[in-house]
C-alpha cells in the first residue's frame, strides 16, 4: 500500500491541516448553522457540482448559500467510481463513425484535457487529500471494427492535444499481461486515473465554508419562487428551515433538478438513472490502469488497497428517494461476464459488496450548464458522467457567473430542446 | 458454459438449524414441496451443530445430547422429503425469488420458490474492547463451534467472560471436555433467592431450561471454576497474543466500577455476551424491524404466523429476535402451518387448531424470558468498553478516534461509512455496526427515539419499539446490498446477460 492509500483512509476534520495532509471533511455544527435570509446566490445541491461550485464562486468572492436536502455527497457524487475518463468513449460516437462527428469530438477532447489538468491540481489547490492516483488508462476493443474506433479516435484525441496510443498484438500483451489474448487492442492515455469521489465534494464544501459560503444540510428547497418587483432579489427560495432570498439560483440538484425545474415551468433534458458497481475482496497488485472497453460495459480499476471496483453502466433499479436505486442481479451477472471477458485472472476474485447509486442522464450525455433564457437569473449546474467534468464544469459557470470568464457553449444550455441526441449509439440510454 | 440454473420450489428454507429443519420437515408433511439450504457442510445450525465431514462418531455417548437431537432433526426432516442442500449460500433475496449458490458449483441457482421461510439464526455479539483483536480472543460462538466441529480445544488457560441464562454453558462444557477454564465472569447479578422464586413461578414448563441452568451452574462449581458475577471484561493485554484478562465490577448498566480491576494471566479469552439476529437476508428483502437489545438489537417484524411484510417472505428462530432452540423450533412450526395454510395445503381452520398448543408453550417460554431480564438485561456500558485507540471496524483497522472524528461531519451511517471505511471490508459491517450504532445512537439521542435502545431496565412490559427508515439505518447500518455472501466473480458471470455496449460514466 503506497503512502497515498493510507492516507486515503484516514480521516480528519482538522481544516488547519498541512496542504495535502489529510481528509478535509465540513463540521457538522457549520453545516447545520442557520440558512441566511438574504444572498446574491443560492445553490440547490450540494454534490460535487454545487460544492464546487460554491468554492469558485465564494473564493471569486459571491455570496452564496448551498442547500441540501440531507448529507453533502450523498447521491451520484459520491455513489460513482471516481474514475476519469479523459479518452473518447463510446456514447460520445454517433453511428456515422468518429470522423463525421470530428469536430465536435475535438472540443469534447479539449474540454476534457482541460479537466485532467485540474484533477492534477486539485489537491494542491483545495489542500486537501482527494486520493488522486494518475495511473493511465485503457480502453480495449474486442473486435477489428472496435479496434477500427480505437484508431479514429485516437487521431481525434491527438489533434485535441490528448495523448494517447494504440497498442496491438504482442505490445498489448507486454504492456498489459492481465488483458485476454484474444482481445484485438486497446489505447492507452497516461494521464488517466482516479480519485476517492467520497472525498472530492466534501473538501470543495469545507474550502467554500472557509471562504464565506453558507453550505448548509438538511435544508431541502420546496420551491423557487419568482419574485415580481423585489429589488435586487428575483428569487425567494423556500426550504424546510424557512426563506432565502437571492438575486440568483442555481439548480445543482443532479439527478432530481429536472423535478425542481418544472416547479418554475420549465423542462430540462435529463433524467434519473439507476448505476451499478461492485466491489471486491483486495488482492495483490494484478494491474495498475483504469480499463474500460470502447464497445461494452465495462469500466474496471484495482484501487490502492487492492480491492477491483468494477462498473460500466449497468443498470440498477429506480427506487423513491430517500432509499438508494435497489440492483438488480442481471447486472451484478452481466457486469462481471463482461470484467471476466476482458481480465480473465479477475474469475476467481469474490465480489463482497455491489452498490447503486444514480446519475443524472441526459440524453446526449452532454452537460446541462448555463443560465436559462426563460428565466433570467435561474443557472444550471448538472453534469451527466459528472466526476471527471464536474469541477472544471463548475469552475466555467463560475467565471460566466462573475463575468470573468467566457459564456458557456450552447451545446450545454438548459433550454435545449430534451429529445436532442446526438447519435445512434447513445439512443435509449441504460434503462 | 456460463448462465444459471433454475429452479422451481413450494417452500424454501433457508437455513438448517433448529427452526429450519422443524420447518422443513412440518410443511413436507403438509405436502409442500420444500428445499432446505444452509451454507454450511452439516445441518443442525449452532446449538445442534454436527461434526465436520471427515469425523466418524466412534463413542456416541461421548458427544452430547446436542448431538443426538439434531440427527433427529436432520433424520426427521429427510423422511418427510425435506431435499436437504448443504454449503449453499443464499447470495440474494427478492420477493420470493433467491439467488443461491452452491460450493464448488459453476454457477449460480436462481430458485423461485412460492413461499420463503428465513431462519438465519445469529452469531455473538461483537463487543469491542481493548485487545479484543489479539489471537487468543475468541468469541464464544466460534470457540463452540471449533469444538463441537473440529473438536479442538481452544487453548490451555481459558477464561470466560459472558452473560445470558445459557451463557454459563459454554464453560461447563469446554470444562466438560477436560479444558483448564480458569475464570467465568457473568455481567449480570447473582441470582436472589425473590428472582429464583420468581422464575420458578414463571418457569412453570421451562424445567429444562432451569435445569440445564442449574447444571452448567453445578458443573463450573464442581470443577472448582471461579464463576464471579456483576463482573465485565474491560481489556485484553499481551503484545503478539493475549497473555491476560484485566476484568471489573461492573454496576447495574454494565459500566466498569472504577478501582475494581483485577488481572488474570491466560492464553484464551472467550467472550460471550449474547448473540444477535443475522438480519442481512431479511433486511435485504426490505423487510420492517423493530430493536431490542435484549433480543439481540434488530427484530424483524413478523405477524401470528411469522409473515414479515414482504409477501411470501417469512422468517424464524433466533433470526427474529435471539430467544433459543425451544422458542425458535415452536415458531417454525407456526411458519410451517401458515405457508401451509396460505399454499391451499391445509385448511386456515386446522392450521388455526393445529398452531394452538404452540401458541400456548411460546407464551410460557415468553414468561419465562421476561422473568429472566433482571438478571440478564443487556446493559448500555457493553458498547462503551472502547477506548480511543481500540480498532471497532477490523476489516479496515478503523479505530473508535477515527469514527468519533468523523461524526464531527456527519452522524448519517451511509456518509460516516464513507469517510472512515469502517463496515466496507469482508464482514460488510457485521462485527462494527452494533458498536458504530450505539456511539450514533448516544451522540444523535437516536436512543430515546427508538426506545431507550440500550437501556434494558424497563424493557419487561415495552413492545419492542418500531423504526422508523432513518432510526433503522442509524442501528442497522447501511444500505443493504447483494451478495450477502462474497461470491467469485466468475460464478457470478453470465454471458447471457445482454449488453446494449453503452459506456456511461462510473
Amino acid at each position: 500500500m503506497d503512502e497515498r492509500a493510507s492516507a486515503e483512509s484516514g480521516t480528519c476534520v482538522d481544516a488547519a491541516r498541512e496542504p495535502g495532509a489529510g481528509v478535509l471533511l465540513p463540521r457538522r455544527s457549520d453545516l447545520s448553522g442557520e440558512v441566511p435570509t438574504d444572498t446574491d446566490v443560492v445553490i440547490v445541491g450540494g454534490g460535487l457540482a454545487g460544492c464546487a461550485l460554491a468554492y469558485f464562486l465564494a473564493t471569486q468572492g459571491v455570496e452564496l448559500a448551498v442547500l441540501e436536502r440531507a448529507e453533502l455527497n450523498r447521491e451520484a457524487s459520491g455513489t460513482n467510481a471516481g474514475s476519469f475518463h479523459f479518452q473518447i468513449a463510446i456514447h460520445q460516437l454517433t453511428g456515422a463513425g468518429a470522423d463525421a462527428d470530428r469536430d465536435r469530438l475535438l472540443a469534447d477532447v479539449r474540454l476534457l484535457v482541460r479537466a485532467a489538468a485540474m484533477w492534477r491540481d486539485l489537491e494542491r489547490e483545495l489542500r486537501a487529500d482527494l486520493g488522486v492516483h494518475v495511473t493511465g488508462g485503457l480502453m480495449v476493443a474486442e473486435t477489428p471494427e472496435q479496434l477500427q474506433i480505437l484508431v479514429t479516435k485516437q487521431r481525434i484525441e491527438r489533434d485535441g492535444g490528448l495523448d494517447t496510443e494504440v497498442l496491438t498484438g504482442a505490445e498489448l500483451r507486454n504492456f498489459a499481461p492481465y488483458l485476454a489474448e484474444d482481445l484485438a487492442g486497446a489505447s492507452y492515455c497516461a494521464t488517466e486515473g482516479y480519485a476517492n469521489p467520497l472525498l472530492a465534494a466534501p473538501a470543495f464544501a469545507a474550502r467554500a465554508f472557509e471562504a464565506g459560503a453558507a453550505v448548509r444540510t438538511y435544508a431541502p428547497v420546496e420551491r423557487i419562487e419568482q419574485l415580481e418587483d423585489a429589488g435586487a432579489a428575483r428569487f425567494a427560495v423556500h426550504h424546510a428551515r424557512g426563506k432565502v432570498r437571492a438575486h440568483r439560483v442555481v439548480n445543482a440538484a443532479g439527478a432530481w433538478a429536472h423535478e425542481l425545474a418544472r416547479g418554475n415551468g420549465f423542462e430540462l433534458p435529463l433524467r434519473a438513472e439507476g448505476l451499478h458497481m461492485n466491489v471486491t475482496e483486495p488482492r495483490d497488485r494484478l494491474l495498475v490502469p483504469l480499463i474500460q472497453h470502447i464497445g461494452r460495459r465495462l469500466t474496471l480499476k484495482q484501487s490502492s488497497n487492492g480491492t477491483f471496483i468494477v462498473g460500466g453502466g449497468w443498470p440498477a433499479r429506480a427506487e423513491p428517494w430517500p432509499a438508494r436505486p435497489s440492483v438488480r442481479w442481471s447486472s451484478v451477472a452481466g457486469n462481471a461476464a463482461v470484467a471476466r471477458r476482458v481480465v480473465p485472472a479477475l474469475a476467481d476474485v469474490r465480489v463482497i459488496h455491489t452498490w447503486a447509486g444514480v446519475w443524472a442522464a441526459s440524453k446526449d450525455l452532454l452537460p446541462v450548464v448555463g443560465e436559462s433564457a426563460r428565466v433570467p437569473g435561474y443557472f444550471t449546474c448538472v453534469v451527466p458522467t459528472g466526476f471527471t467534468l464536474g469541477p472544471l464544469m463548475a469552475s466555467l459557470l463560475a467565471g460566466q457567473m462573475t463575468g470573468t470568464s467566457a459564456t458557456l457553449p450552447s451545446e450545454y444550455s438548459p433550454d435545449r430542446a430534451p429529445t436532442l441526441a446526438r447519435g445512434g449509439a447513445r439512443q435509449g440510454g441504460p434503462s | 458454459m456460463n448462465g444459471r440454473r433454475e429452479e422451481e420450489v413450494g417452500l424454501l428454507v433457508v437455513g438448517g438449524g433448529p427452526a429450519g429443519l422443524v420447518a422443513a420437515e412440518l410443511a413436507a408433511r403438509h405436502g409442500l414441496t420444500v428445499l432446505l439450504v444452509d451454507e454450511r457442510a452439516t445441518f443442525g445450525g449452532q446449538i445442534y451443530r454436527q461434526p465436520g465431514p471427515g469425523f466418524v462418531v466412534r463413542d456416541p455417548r461421548r458427544v452430547g445430547r446436542d448431538y443426538w437431537a439434531g440427527v433427529a432433526l436432520v433424520e426427521a426432516a429427510r423422511g418427510a422429503g425435506v431435499e436437504l442442500r448443504a454449503r449453499t449460500a443464499v447470495l440474494s433475496l427478492r420477493g420470493t425469488t433467491a439467488v443461491c449458490l452452491t460450493e464448488g458449483d459453476e454457477h449460480v441457482t436462481l430458485l423461485r420458490a412460492r413461499r420463503v421461510l428465513v431462519a438465519p439464526g445469529a452469531s455473538d455479539r461483537p463487543v469491542p474492547f481493548p485487545g479484543w483483536t489479539l489471537p487468543g480472543v475468541v468469541t464464544a460462538g466460534g470457540a463452540q463451534a471449533l469444538v463441537k466441529a473440529s473438536r479442538v480445544a481452544p487453548g490451555t488457560r481459558v477464561a470466560f467472560a459472558g452473560s445470558g441464562p445459557l451463557a454459563l454453558a459454554f464453560p461447563a462444557q469446554l470444562r466438560h471436555l477436560g479444558v483448564n477454564v480458569v475464570l467465568a465472569l457473568e455481567a449480570g447479578p447473582a441470582p436472589r433467592a425473590p428472582t429464583v422464586a420468581r422464575l420458578v413461578v414463571a418457569g412453570w414448563g421451562n424445567a429444562a431450561l432451569l435445569r440445564d441452568a442449574l447444571t452448567y451452574r453445578a458443573r463450573l462449581l464442581g470443577a472448582r471454576v471461579p464463576l464471579r458475577y456483576g463482573r465485565i471484561v474491560v481489556r485484553a493485554e499481551g503484545e503478539d497474543r493475549v497473555e491476560a484478562v484485566v476484568h471489573a465490577a461492573a454496576d447495574a448498566d454494565w459500566r466498569a466500577i472504577p478501582d475494581s480491576e483485577e488481572r488474570l494471566e491466560v492464553d484464551t479469552l472467550c467472550v460471550g455476551y449474547g448473540f444477535v439476529p443475522s438480519t442481512e437476508l431479511l433486511r435485504l428483502a426490505g423487510c420492517q424491524f423493530g430493536y431490542d437489545e435484549n433480543l439481540g438489537g434488530l427484530v424483524v417484524e413478523v405477524d401470528a404466523w411469522q409473515r414479515t411484510n414482504v409477501e411470501g417472505v417469512l422468517a424464524a428462530g433466533d433470526g427474529t429476535g435471539v430467544r433459543g432452540a425451544l422458542v425458535a423450533m415452536a415458531q417454525a412450526r407456526l411458519a410451517a402451518l401458515g405457508a401451509a395454510a396460505d399454499l391451499g395445503a391445509v385448511s386456515r381452520a386446522r392450521a388455526a387448531r393445529l398452531a394452538r398448543p404452540v401458541r400456548r408453550q411460546l407464551a410460557a417460554k415468553e414468561r419465562f424470558r421476561r422473568a429472566l431480564l433482571p438478571l440478564y438485561a443487556v446493559g448500555p456500558g457493553i458498547y462503551e468498553l472502547a477506548t480511543p485507540e481500540t480498532v471497532v471496524c477490523r476489516c479496515e483497522e478503523v479505530t473508535l478516534a477515527r469514527l468519533e472524528e468523523a461524526m464531527e461531519a456527519t452522524v448519517d451511517t451511509d456518509a460516516l461509512k464513507s469517510y472512515t471505511r469502517a463496515g466496507m471490508g469482508l464482514c460488510q459491517g457485521r462485527s462494527c455496526q452494533p458498536q458504530i450504532g450505539a456511539v450514533l445512537a448516544r451522540r444523535t439521542g437516536a436512543a430515546s427515539e427508538a426506545g431507550s435502545l440500550l437501556d434494558g431496565a424497563n424493557e419487561a412490559r415495552r413492545p419492542v419499539p418500531r423504526l422508523s427508515g432513518g432510526q433503522l439505518a442509524a442501528l442497522a447500518g447501511t444500505t443493504p446490498r447483494p451478495p450477502v455472501r462474497p461470491a467469485a466473480i466468475g460464478v457470478l458471470a453470465d454471458d447471457t446477460v445482454p449488453d446494449r455496449g453503452l459506456f456511461v460514466g462510473g
